[in-house]
């Protein structure tokens, strides 16, 4: 048989904790309990939230905190940064995110013959996609989503704050008329309070997409918005590349890197 | 008589404002790398280079033909793979400004042993010598002086050093694995000069006469005939076809015999000959200490996707370069991190990781290499890439390494040692491209540990177990690790076994992906 063998344990690949790596002195940092990977708890790539601390919901996935995912991260934290840079660095996050979204969706066995005649025993790709993204600044994640998903619908959805209520309004939405047997990549880039992500979720139900066919995929998250969100709708998975320390008094994300969208286009 | 292009120093002496041009084409034209059909493996299966270059000295009077004897011999050892020539007039000294002004009048004796950076040739040559990588200056004959641009050499079989005072230093003697020297009549030489210089430069017999008597002809009779004592043979200026074609005959024996001794010794390719009398036990992978991508429901499928023949060339191309992109970011694990505070928009200091390393480039073994040269970019942008052309001698299965085209800070030794290179290649087989790749960078000075080999498929009982022992330090990372290697037919037959057919005999992974350039390319 020609499957592939089962990997061999790794251990080379786990960085060591991210704590050991942050000096005592910065406060403004993740707690380290909610990077610590010491847990295995998935065979992929992933490390799904720590079970042993409850900081993170059930439905929250991360990427695993590596001492080169970190850099990037600090690339596109640090105010100095190019916006070349800051372009290229967070499209390299961006498709890690997404090629770890995928891997939550289903596979089938399938059987190919290979050039020298022989058959392989490998995997095929099940079920329709989409991606949807909150604009402005989900728009950004669209390349990233193309280059590992070639020629895949995007549809579009415009939420802004209400200034009268202070609540998230629906400007705007335009998606795939079949979105309801879909299974859906939500992009935003930044999780803050969760309040335009859990409008755009409704919006999605409302078109007939199932929960669990949803997948939130984001850069950054405030572990307040991750709660909120996950409350909301625990069936969503929400992919997430880190979580930060929490928000500051005008619900930006602390330490963050901005205004993904205006740094992405504008400045 | 051949134009005599070089002929010793008296060329310095010459006006140094005419021709600038020409001086320069004649300087490069003396250092050459001519490379025939491609260079077999120089190193046994242990990694370690089993026989050095074959390096010939030349020495005799201006003007007596030396160039021409070397000329002669690399005519005649016309299926040597590369040989350089390395003239005694790259490696003047850098001149001080008094020394420059002597020059410019004519006073300065260019003809004194002095005038040679020796321990400088002696160090290149040393390095040549041992297939390493040099940089042979470049001396500027209108400036009279060296240049700050250096010409990089590597990879020669055989080199030829020639200059009037190649036997003079007993360093560089010790260099020579074969002793020339060019003797000539004096009154020839002389002739010959003034023949030359006349024709060529437009010059005065008087000026040319002045300068024979006040530099050369001392220099001749006290530090260039002395050194015929050292010669292994002395051949004549002209009438030397006799002479050329023993000396010939020798190196060619030489070589040979070096050769054969390798051939013994090697042991990549021919691991999986099927006349061995039992197969090796498959290598247990944790041995191998390859680095394999977790097998996440998409990489298996873009594996699968990868294997099958019922797959569109686009969607090869495709997802090669997404699966290329995900084995690159996986490898980033190997480069060296360290703390790096910075400041976000918000306001907030952070403490986070930035890459702690000095140079960075690839090098993508081709053609199937190419394969994953624009994952790599994906993920590294801005860095230097080269290439190394390493093809399969079809007939028994020897790699020949026909191009180097590697980045410029690999060129030089020190900047070289501070590298990290990502070797980029389809699959690892038979792992002799590999093998040679990865000797081609330690030639170089790049660090074993400091070489990442990123690549799609190895195949266990394949040439993997031998790479491994040889170059236990360098990092592998692959996306799956087939069983078994199987003789194939590239193109057409592939896979019926079809001995008349007119494919060329390859090794095929099992199950593998077939031929990778051939997939992507044709």
């Amino acid at each position: 048989m020609s499957f592939p063998p089962p990997p061999p344990p790794q251990p080379s690949i786990q960085q060591p904790p991210v704590s050991a790596n942050h000096s005592p002195t910065v406060s403004s940092k993740i707690p380290s309990s909610v990077m610590s990977s010491s847990v295995p708890t998935n065979e992929f790539a992933s490390t799904n939230s720590n079970p042993s601390n409850s900081t993170l919901p059930r439905s929250v996935y991360t990427l695993k905190p590596t001492a080169q995912l970190e850099a990037l991260y600090t690339i596109i934290r640090d105010k100095e940064t190019s916006r070349g840079d800051f372009l290229f660095y967070s499209d390299r996050i961006i498709r890690l995110l997404v090629e770890e979204g995928l891997n939550h969706l289903p596979v089938v066995n399938k059987s190919v013959v290979t050039p020298t005649g022989s058959t392989y025993a490998g995997v095929g790709f099940e079920g329709k996609i989409c991606g949807v993204s909150i604009l402005r600044a989900g728009e950004a994640m669209e390349q990233g989503l193309r280059e590992v998903c070639r020629s895949v619908r995007i549809g579009k959805i415009l939420i802004q704050r209400d200034e009268s209520t202070a609540l998230p309004r629906l400007f705007y939405s335009k998606l795939p008329s079949d979105i309801a047997s879909r299974y859906v990549l939500l992009l935003d880039p930044m999780l803050a309070t969760g309040g335009s992500a859990m409008k755009a979720v409704e919006v999605l139900l409302d078109e007939g997409v199932k929960e669990e066919r949803i997948l939130f995929i984001n850069l950054i998250s405030s572990p307040e918005g991750l709660n909120t969100f996950c409350n909301r709708f625990p069936r969503v998975k929400v992919i997430t590349g880190w979580v930060d320390q929490g928000l500051n008094e005008k619900a930006y994300i602390i330490p963050g890197l901005g205004d993904f969208g205006e740094r992405r286009y504008c400045e | 008589m051949e134009t005599p292009q070089n002929v010793g120093m008296s060329d310095l002496n010459a006006e140094s404002s005419s021709l600038p041009v020409d001086h320069l084409s004649l300087q490069s034209k003396k250092n050459i790398v001519l490379v025939s059909h491609g260079r077999p493996p120089w190193y046994g299966p242990d990694g370690e280079r089993i026989s050095d270059a074959f390096v010939i000295g030349v020495a005799g009077g201006s003007a007596s033909g030396k160039t021409h004897v070397a000329r002669q011999i690399v005519k005649s050892l016309g299926f040597i793979p590369a040989i350089a020539i390395l003239s005694q007039d790259s490696f003047y000294k850098k001149h001080t400004e008094e020394e420059l002004a002597l020059a410019h009048a004519s006073l300065y004796d260019f003809d004194h042993p002095s005038a040679i950076d020796m321990p400088m040739f002696a160090t290149c040559l040393e390095d040549l010598k041992a297939c390493r990588q040099s940089n042979i200056p470049v001396y500027s004959f209108s400036e009279h002086q060296r240049l700050d641009e250096t010409k990089y050499l590597y990879g020669p079989t055989v080199i030829i050093a020639e200059g009037i005072m190649a036997l003079h230093d007993p360093a560089l003697r010790s260099l020579y694995d074969l002793k020339i020297f060019v003797q000539c009549d004096s009154d020839l030489m002389l002739a010959r000069r003034i023949e030359r210089d006349v024709k060529e430069r437009g010059r005065h017999v008087t000026g040319i006469l002045e300068q024979y008597l006040r530099y050369v002809k001392p220099a001749y009779d006290n530090f260039v005939r002395p050194t015929a004592a050292f010669a292994d043979i002395i051949v004549p200026g002209s009438n030397n076809d006799v002479a050329i074609e023993l000396i010939c005959t020798h190196v060619r024996r030489q070589l040979q015999e070096r050769s054969n001794a390798f051939r013994r010794k090697l042991a990549v390719p021919h691991l999986y000959n099927s006349s061995l009398s039992r197969p090796p036990p498959p290598p247990q992978d944790g041995d191998l200490k390859l680095e394999i991508l977790p097998p996440t429901p998409q990489v298996q499928g873009i594996l699968t996707l990868l294997r099958s023949t019922d797959t569109p060339r686009q969607d090869l191309i495709f997802f090669f370069d997404r699966l290329a992109t995900l084995l690159v970011e996986n490898a980033m694990q190997f480069l060296p991190y360290c703390p790096h505070t910075v400041t976000t928009p918000v306001g907030v200091k952070t403490v986070g990781q930035k890459l702690n390393t000095k140079h960075i480039c690839g090098v993508c073994i081709q053609r199937s290499g190419c394969v994953l040269e624009r994952g790599f970019k994906r993920v590294l942008n801005n860095v230097p890439m080269g290439s190394l052309l390493i093809q399969s001698n079809s007939s028994d299965g020897e790699p020949l390494l026909l191009q180097v085209k590697i980045p410029v800070v690999l060129r030089k030794r020190t900047s070289a040692e501070d590298s990290w290179v990502f070797l980029l290649d389809a699959q690892i087989g038979t792992g002799a491209a590999a093998f040679m790749a990865i000797r081609v960078l330690l030639d170089h000075g790049v660090k074993q540990d400091h070489i990442i080999f990123v690549t799609y498929l190895v195949a266990r009982r394949g040439g993997i177990a031998v790479l491994r022992r040889a170059f236990p330090h360098v990092h592998i990372i692959c996306a799956a690790v087939d069983n078994e290697m199987k003789e194939g037919w590239l193109e057409g037959a592939r896979g019926e076994g079809n001995p008349e057919g007119s494919g060329r005999r390859v090794w095929l992974m099992e199950p593998g992906m077939g031929q990778v350039s051939a997939m992507s390319f044709l």
